[in-house]
């Protein structure tokens, strides 16, 4: 036990020699400690400090003249104090090369300086003189530490308050974006990483832990973490780690139900960026679960009406009284499927049932019977109708009035399945009763124009065999007709 | 009966004296030889017209020459008057026949040198009358107002806009502004039902005239044989019978295509919308669209497109005039070159339709 703990403190006192002569033989340090100057007192904390790298990697000059005129001569290298783009630059010389860094004992990835040109904060800014930032404006200048370091601004407790110092200032951020909101710090104070980061927890997602750090960028560029196809990977990086949630006591299966999903499909599959990602329903720097009598609002920032209708029904009391959660109950979360009618009605496999029998709620079973039946008979005169327009079509017959009705009936079925959600059968009837009648005068168009296209066949038949027989007769009579001519020739 | 029939044509002799009218048909006798089929081609061409001008009349009635209208007056057509998707399909398919049946019936009186002395009015006329035809396939393939007939004008005028000074102007004039709109399907209405039928008829008229009054050519070397070794057919009733059943086949033939190949419609036209793939003109035209696909876009110092239509409008101007650059065959000898000149352009077109239409 002993013997490790010698070679340990061995090793810091060596270092700690080290580091004196470095700083021994470091004038620029001695003689600014001297005038008592801010950066050199924030220098001794710094990790380049520890390194034993002098003022001079980064200021230029000379560190071991003892003149100040000639450790600062511009002839040494001095550039005084790094301006625009040449202070990420002086970072760059150290920090992009792997063999510096191998030799200061590093372990830091060397691609942090072209991350940074080529996210959003690398572009131009205002002035037109530099990019937007700079190493510096996140890690700050002479007493740079590491950032698992809790005295780093980019340490996980600390970072969103250096993310904040942009990006909350609205007379800033109106510089480069205008339409850009400033309140994500206020609104990851309310969510839940945010809470929980302000109570100590650096495990808990921060600004970094989604956007990335030197690579930010903009949710609408393609290749951010955060475009909207990427968010469930982003949030699944944290969320679908069992060993990572443990503490949390939280599932780990949301990404893999929601890739299974309507909505996973059509944004992980067909790429469709409407579709809702994880932060559409959660919220993103405000990411919490929707409570239990809010989802029909959350749900309905896409499907409005049927949170509408959801809202204004009788269900909305009863849900909110048995502490339902609204969409949730019948639809489920993260692994919605697309709804079919089985989920109507009182069959076993009907969510209606779950609450409604014929004993119990008794009204409600009656209805939901009655939705099912009706929505049924749409459904089949729908499709009754259109397979019949087509098969008149593919006769060849004119049905494009036909087509057009057939588009309002679909457009009934389409209704009907939202008016579902007012679980009222008079206003349902409402939609699909028209629904069914146009379906019936679609049929019974297509069934004339097919009726039409035989009657033209036997028709064509008819006037063909007549003509036939004229034109037999004709020539019968030609031949009568010139073979008397030759006779009485 | 008969009686009756003999009371009324006596009753319009003594006003028109018919008699003189069918004792000159009576004394009309048409020649008979191997090549004699072909003499049906301008009946069958007359035949098809007359049911174009019965059909287009009948589709008339409920057209609608407007922008907004023309494409759900033809859907209605189609869909609820009686006969209506008959009627539209025959008119359609007639159409395509008539120009097929005046190009054999061109071709015919070509490699038979009919149009020599002193039918050269008469083969005047006739070319007059194809180019009208043609003219009558152009405008009238827009009246549905459909998505391919809007592009394919769109196409065909724009051809006719590259000619060098005259070009913009005649593209202007046909399209009744810069662009296909309206105001140019209203202008093609125009020209389909009133000024091409007008000058047609009057071609017409003097064409049968014509062919009435010198006959039918004979094929040269024939009309010098002996009259004892000449078959001669009387036009009346013989030859007017033949054409009769002619007739009634192709009538056949129609009543089949308008039934188990009737006539699309299409999408209504769009203006905005960008031009489907694999714009075609008519069949007709097809053989010189697709010439002008296949010369460069610069011969030498001249445009490609200008240089063929120039070279498609002097073909067409030198096949019009030919009885009066072909001395030979006016002179009754034979002319091969001219054989050979009819044989390159048949196949041509034929090659080159066959060419677009698989393209």
């Amino acid at each position: 036990m002993k013997r490790p703990l010698l070679k340990g403190f061995s090793l810091i006192a060596a270092w700690v020699f080290l580091a004196s002569i470095a700083a021994a033989q470091d004038k620029c340090l001695t003689c600014h400690e001297t005038i008592e100057d801010k950066p050199s007192e924030l220098f001794k904390h710094d990790v380049h400090f520890s390194k034993g790298i002098s003022c001079a990697a980064c200021h230029g000059g000379d560190s071991k003249a003892e003149e100040m005129e000639e450790a600062m001569a511009p002839s040494k290298g001095y550039i005084g104090v790094p301006k625009g783009n040449v202070i990420s630059q002086r970072c760059a010389t150290c920090h992009s090369d792997s063999e510096t860094m191998k030799r200061y004992g590093s372990t830091l990835p060397t691609g942090q300086w072209e991350q940074l040109q080529a996210s959003v904060h690398g572009k131009l800014a205002v002035s037109g003189n530099e990019q937007i930032g700079q190493c510096t404006t996140c890690h700050g200048a002479h007493g740079i530490v590491s950032a698992k370091s809790p005295s780093s601004p980019v340490y996980a407790l600390r970072i969103v308050k250096t993310c904040a110092t942009c990006h909350a200032n609205a007379s800033y951020m109106r510089l480069y974006n205008p339409s850009m909101a400033v309140d994500q710090l206020e609104k990851y104070r309310t969510s839940v990483h945010g809470v929980r980061n302000a109570k100590g927890d650096v495990n808990v997602a921060e600004c970094a832990s989604c956007h990335g750090s030197h690579d930010i960028r903009t949710a609408k560029d393609v290749k951010s973490s955060v475009y909207p196809t990427k968010v469930p990977q982003t949030c699944a990086a944290c969320h679908s780690n069992a060993d990572y949630m443990k503490s949390y006591k939280i599932p780990t299966d949301q990404f893999e139900k929601f890739a299974s999903s309507v909505h996973g499909k059509a944004l992980l599959e067909k790429k469709d960026v409407g579709a809702p990602a994880c932060n559409s329903c959660h919220g993103n720097h405000g990411a919490t679960p929707p409570g239990v009598s809010s989802i029909s609002k959350v749900c309905g920032t896409c499907h409005a009406l049927n949170a509408d209708l959801f809202s204004s029904s009788p269900h909305k009391k009863a849900f909110d009284a048995r502490k339902l959660p609204e969409c949730e109950t019948c639809h489920s979360n993260h692994a919605i499927v697309a709804a079919t009618d089985e989920l109507l009605g009182v069959t076993s496999e009907a969510v209606c049932s779950r609450c409604h029998t014929g004993t119990e709620n008794a009204k409600g079973f009656a209805v939901a019977q009655t939705m099912r039946s009706l929505i049924e008979d749409l459904e089949r005169s729908v499709a009754h109708a259109s397979a019949l327009v087509d098969d008149a079509e593919q006769k060849g017959m004119e049905v494009g009035e036909a087509k057009f009705k057939l588009r309002d009936a679909r457009q009934a079925r389409l209704q009907s399945r939202t008016m579902v959600h007012s679980f009222n059968e008079g206003q349902f009837r409402e939609i699909v009763e028209p629904g069914l009648k146009t379906a019936s005068t679609v049929t019974i168009e297509a069934n004339e124009a097919i009726e039409e296209y035989f009657f033209r066949r036997i028709g064509l038949g008819v006037a063909t065999l007549i003509i036939t027989i004229l034109a037999f007769s004709l020539y019968w009579y030609i031949r009568r007709l010139e073979h008397r001519q030759s006779h009485d020739r | 009966m008969t009686m009756l029939l003999r009371k009324l044509y006596t009753w319009i002799d003594e006003r028109v004296q018919l008699r003189t009218l069918v004792e000159f048909l009576g004394k009309k006798y048409v020649p008979v030889h191997r090549h004699s089929v072909w003499y049906y081609f301008g009946g069958v061409s007359l035949f098809l017209f007359i049911i174009q001008v019965v059909t287009g009349i009948l589709l008339l009635l409920y057209y609608k020459g407007s922008e907004e209208l023309a494409f759900e007056s033809i859907q209605f057509i189609m869909s609820k008057v009686s006969f209506g998707w008959l009627i539209r399909s025959i008119h359609s398919w007639t159409a395509n026949l008539f120009i097929l049946t005046a190009m054999i019936h061109m071709f015919s009186v070509y490699f038979e040198k009919a149009y020599r002395k002193p039918r050269e009015v008469t083969w005047l006329t006739g070319m007059l009358m194809f180019f009208l035809a043609l003219g009558f396939g152009f405008s009238g393939y827009l009246l549905p107002w459909n998505e391919l007939a809007f592009f394919a004008t769109k196409v065909g005028t724009d051809i006719a806009g590259i000619i060098p000074v005259i070009g913009k102007p005649i593209m202007v004039f046909l399209r009744g502004g810069e662009e296909v709109t309206g105001a140019t399907l209203s202008r093609f209405f125009g020209f389909h039902v009133a000024v091409l039928p007008g000058a047609f008829t009057v071609l017409l008229g003097i064409h049968l005239l014509l062919v009435q009054r010198q006959g039918m050519s004979e094929p040269l070397g024939m009309e010098h044989a002996p009259p004892g070794e000449k078959k001669v057919m009387p036009f009346f009733p013989n030859f007017l019978l033949r054409d009769l059943l002619f007739w009634l086949i192709v009538l056949n033939l129609l009543a089949i295509l308008a039934v188990f190949f009737p006539w699309e419609l299409g999408k209504k036209a769009d203006l905005f919308a960008p031009a489907p793939a694999g714009i075609k003109p008519e069949w007709y035209f097809l053989f010189m669209f697709q010439t002008l696909k296949y010369i460069p876009a610069q011969v030498w110092v001249v445009d490609g497109e200008i240089l063929g239509i120039a070279v498609f409008s002097i073909a067409g101007i030198l096949w019009t005039f030919i009885p009066f650059w072909d001395r030979k065959s006016a002179r009754g000898e034979q002319n091969r070159f001219i054989n050979y000149i009819g044989l390159f352009v048949v196949f041509y077109i034929i090659l080159l339709t066959i060419v677009g239409w698989l393209a």
